[in-house]
């Protein structure tokens, strides 16, 4: 071997180290040397057991690289893989060297339309790369080089539909919601052939007949089968239970709601779904008869927790509508209700946990004031649970705003209304106690913030302000330690991981991935 | 469109939009990159722009994007506005006029350049109003009584809003090979006698329909907010609202009924803070000038200073004073700052209202002509 062909050959090794494919077990350990899904692991709790950063020295986390897309914001979550960062933005997919910041491809998609308002990342499964497009296509490339494999359609973008949600890889499904509350139409989630993209299963956020379960809060089938359920949130996993956990948004009409009378299952729900054939194990309903846009669309977070001295499987969320619910994973019941912040919109709480809506606090055609806001008391962007802490964080708004209703038609179809005005009277990082659902402490910030969140075992919260910063909190006392400005808003959720021996931070603000190291210890 | 204080609000936004247009064309550019700025950092830009709105419809977006966490100035935030308006703004008037015979004209525009970016299919069907109108007329003679006047549907045929073959159709390619096959007519005669002219006018009320079932549709309007009882609203006024501590009927507040259209009324005693989509200069409430936020900010040896908020977080904190001098500070435990919020005590209020002392409270400010 001549000296250029070794160097060629080391180069092409480490090009290749670059873009090995994602070995399956990674999926199903914490993540330490990748981040291999939108969540980080299954249980959505985007925790990291990586503690070389901490509490004691997170004052000397600086600037690894930054990279520059160039197009809008980032809200993905990027996965890493062997060394390399896989994100995208609407139409948009980039490799990225995670220890540089080096571009490795960028694979743009041409676009026949729909609602680009954001991607939430890529999934990766072995040699091959998902992700959803705005126009509907389900698309897969080779991460090796970004190159196309196939195209399929996940929605029909004539019916309003989009994509904008991460693909969640479980065995050999490729488990992917769907976008769009324009029309009315029925959310749902489907499962495809990892290979071949061909459907396997499909389950729909609303019965699709009279007589069936759920249809019985439903006044008739027309407003059941366009009764809406989106499924705007990357589901979580038990592999054990081989249950998929997916949060369902608002039903339709999305304010104007006289025509869909009862509490519209299985729409603003936690649903529980068999892996393999999507039937439905069981359900929550977190917002019954939505009439504010809220859905129930936020991360249904796996604890592995203890209760009365018993371990238990848990599931908890932090709802767009002000509620923090523990449910019992195996079988959906209930053991905690309770809010996170003041809301105004409820009577009290059924026997089975769920809130109760106030009609009075429905649309009105002079308006309602109601709290939160449409924006929700938490929206999409990630809580995390630590369990050092035992403490689950979310971003969090309070907020007032006037619903009223624009139609009086007795069939409204759409939206009908909105929510106009109002105040934001401050955003926060509530750190709930998972057990009994009260606030151990909040650190509310100056201006809005709407950030992800993410935990480390580090004793830290990573979070984004209202003046562009990326922030670590204290995990056990909510006091600020660290800071970066950005010059825009965090606009995902952080991710970490420990490359030949260094712990990096990357976080997204505008169209911009900002890399931090800690270098010096 | 009857109420009359509303058309001409809409009148006034619309030849404000014609004023802006040719006063700020040459300006156009920097606005756009300002726009990009701005809204570019949460989200692809052009995702914003799927829907053309009136100006009023643009202010609350605006607004409810900083409510979000947009962050800019004052004066972007007025050269966005002004962008949004010109390049993507909505006819009011005309937008109004038809909603009021039941239909509007013109579909979602595109940006020209731009990414597709709107709800739906980049190719949609494009609606020409005219034919609308006329589609309207086929619509009346063969299809309402099954259908609706809506399209939303009866007892007796479906919704055609959520039909998937006019979500599908353009221009009739999927409406005309339908009727084409025979299907009931109200007038008794064969659909397949309709000719292509009709099928094309019908496909454009069609689509019409649809696109005015979608949100922020121009035909979804506030209705009559003014529900409540004045007498009742005078009392909150002098007395659990405690709002005659700082207002007075025949001082700050008098002509406020003439001046704003209730709905803006209803939106300005919730939370008088100028909209930041209207450059954060209208005049509030309060007075002639908004009031703003500002922080009074003590060093541990000096003077204490007081100015609007630049930078408040928990690392910093930056003023610029009344002479225009930027002030800027780490945030340390001995430097003491104080937020000083004109607007606290209408916070307050708002976490108090029940829905019946709102609507009194507008029933009572909209009699003070």
């Amino acid at each position: 071997m001549t000296l250029r062909t070794f160097a060629s050959a080391a180069l092409a090794a480490v090009a290749l180290h670059g873009q090995e494919g994602l070995n399956p077990a990674k999926l199903m350990e914490a993540p330490v040397d990748t981040w291999p899904m939108y969540h980080g692991d299954y249980s959505g709790r985007r925790f990291s057991t990586l503690s070389k950063i901490n509490a004691s020295n997170v004052d000397s986390l600086s600037l690894a690289w930054i990279y520059r897309t160039g197009v809008g914001g980032i809200k993905a979550t990027p996965l890493q893989i062997n060394g390399v960062l896989y994100f995208s933005a609407p139409d948009h997919v980039w490799a990225v060297d995670a220890r540089s910041g080096r571009e490795l491809w960028h694979f743009a998609w041409q676009s026949k339309g729909g609602i680009h308002i954001g991607n939430r990342g890529v999934a990766v499964y072995g040699n091959w790369l998902y992700f959803l497009t705005p126009d509907c296509n389900f698309i897969s490339l080779n991460i090796k080089d970004g190159k196309e494999r196939w195209h399929k359609t996940n929605c029909d973008l004539d019916q309003f539909y989009y994509g904008s949600v991460a693909p969640l890889v479980v065995k050999n499904h490729i488990i992917t919601g769907v976008s769009g509350d324009d029309l009315d139409r029925p959310g749902y989630l489907s499962s495809y052939d990892p290979e071949t993209g061909d459907l396997q299963w499909r389950w729909y956020s609303v019965p699709q007949k009279m007589g069936e379960p759920g249809s019985e809060t439903w006044p008739n089938e027309e407003a059941m089968k366009h009764g809406g359920g989106m499924t705007w949130q990357v589901p979580t996993y038990d592999p054990e239970l081989n249950l998929v956990y997916v949060t369902t948004g608002n039903p339709q009409p999305v304010i104007a709601h006289k025509n869909r009378a009862g509490a519209n299952l299985y729409t603003g729900s936690i649903v529980a779904l068999n892996a393999d054939t999507g039937k439905m194990a069981w359900y929550f309903q977190a917002s019954p008869h939505d009439t504010h846009d809220w859905d129930a669309t936020q991360v249904p977070v796996l604890i592995d927790g203890e209760i009365d001295g018993h371990k238990r499987k848990l599931l908890a969320l932090a709802a767009r509508n002000g509620y923090f619910f523990l449910l019992d994973r195996t079988n959906g019941k209930n053991l905690v209700t309770s809010t996170f912040l003041p809301v105004n919109w409820a009577k009290g709480v059924d026997k089975n946990g769920s809130p109760i809506p106030d009609p009075a606090k429905m649309p009105q055609t002079d308006g309602a004031l109601v709290s939160p806001n449409q924006g929700g008391a938490t929206n999409w962007p990630p809580p995390t649970f630590s369990p050092q802490t035992g403490l689950f964080y979310v971003g969090a708004a309070r907020a007032y705003s006037v619903y009223y209703l624009f139609d009086l038609d007795e069939q409204p179809q759409g939206w009908g209304g909105t929510d106009r005005g109002g105040v934001t009277l401050g955003s926060m990082v509530q750190a709930i106690d998972y057990k009994t659902g009260k606030i151990r402490w909040s650190h509310k910030w100056e201006g809005g913030s709407r950030a992800g969140l993410m935990s480390t075992a580090g004793n830290l919260v990573f979070a984004g302000d209202g003046s562009n910063n990326i922030v670590a909190l204290n995990a056990t006392t909510g006091d600020p330690l660290w800071h970066a400005g950005l010059g825009a808003p965090v606009g995902n959720g952080p991710i970490t991981y420990e490359l030949d021996g260094t712990q990096y931070v990357v976080v997204a603000a505008g169209d911009t991935l900002w890399s931090f190291a800690m270098r010096s210890k | 469109m009857t109420n009359p204080k509303m058309l001409t609000r809409l009148l006034a936004a619309v030849s404000f939009t014609a004023a802006t247009v040719s006063a700020q064309q040459p300006d156009m550019a920097a606005s756009k990159a300002t726009f990009d700025k701005v809204c570019g950092t949460c989200h692809t830009p052009e995702s914003a722009l799927s829907t053309p709105r009136t100006k009023a419809q643009w202010e609350e977006s605006i607004d409810k994007m900083v409510q979000l966490g947009a962050k800019g100035t004052d004066d972007e935030f007025a050269a966005i506005l002004n962008f949004l308006v010109s390049q993507y703004g909505r006819d009011a008037v005309t937008d109004a006029a038809l909603a009021g015979r039941g239909g509007r004209g013109g579909a979602p525009a595109r940006p020209a350049g731009g990414i597709a970016a709107s709800a739906g299919a980049e190719d949609k069907h494009v609606v020409d109003a005219a034919a609308a109108d006329r589609g309207r007329k086929v619509w009346a003679a063969e299809c309402i009584n099954c259908h609706g006047t809506y399209a939303r549907g009866t007892d007796n045929g479906p919704s055609l809003v959520r039909a998937d073959l006019v979500a599908r159709d353009r221009y009739g390619n999927q409406l005309g090979p339908f009727l084409r096959k025979g299907h009931p007519m109200q007038s008794g005669s064969a659909s397949a006698n309709l000719t292509a002219a009709q099928i094309s006018e019908l496909s454009h009320f069609l689509h019409q329909r649809l696109y005015d079932t979608l949100r922020g549709s121009p035909i979804f309007i506030v209705h009559d907010v003014v529900t409540g009882d004045a007498k009742a609203g005078a009392a909150y006024f002098n007395g659990a609202g405690k709002c005659n501590t700082c207002h007075s009927p025949t001082g700050d507040l008098a002509g406020v009924g003439r001046k704003y259209e209730a709905a803006t009324l209803q939106a300005i005693f919730l939370n008088p803070r100028p909209p930041a989509g209207r450059g954060g200069r209208g005049p509030g409430v309060g007075g002639p000038v908004a009031k703003p936020v500002t922080l009074t900010v003590t060093p541990p040896s000096g003077t204490p200073i007081t100015g609007v908020v630049v930078i408040f977080d928990d690392f910093d904190v930056a003023i610029r004073d009344a002479s225009g001098e930027y002030h800027a500070w780490k945030r340390t435990r001995d430097l003491k700052v104080v937020k000083n919020d004109p607007y606290a005590a209408h916070d307050e209020l708002i976490q108090q209202y029940t829905d019946k002392n709102m609507h009194d409270i507008l029933a009572y400010l909209v009699t003070l002509k």
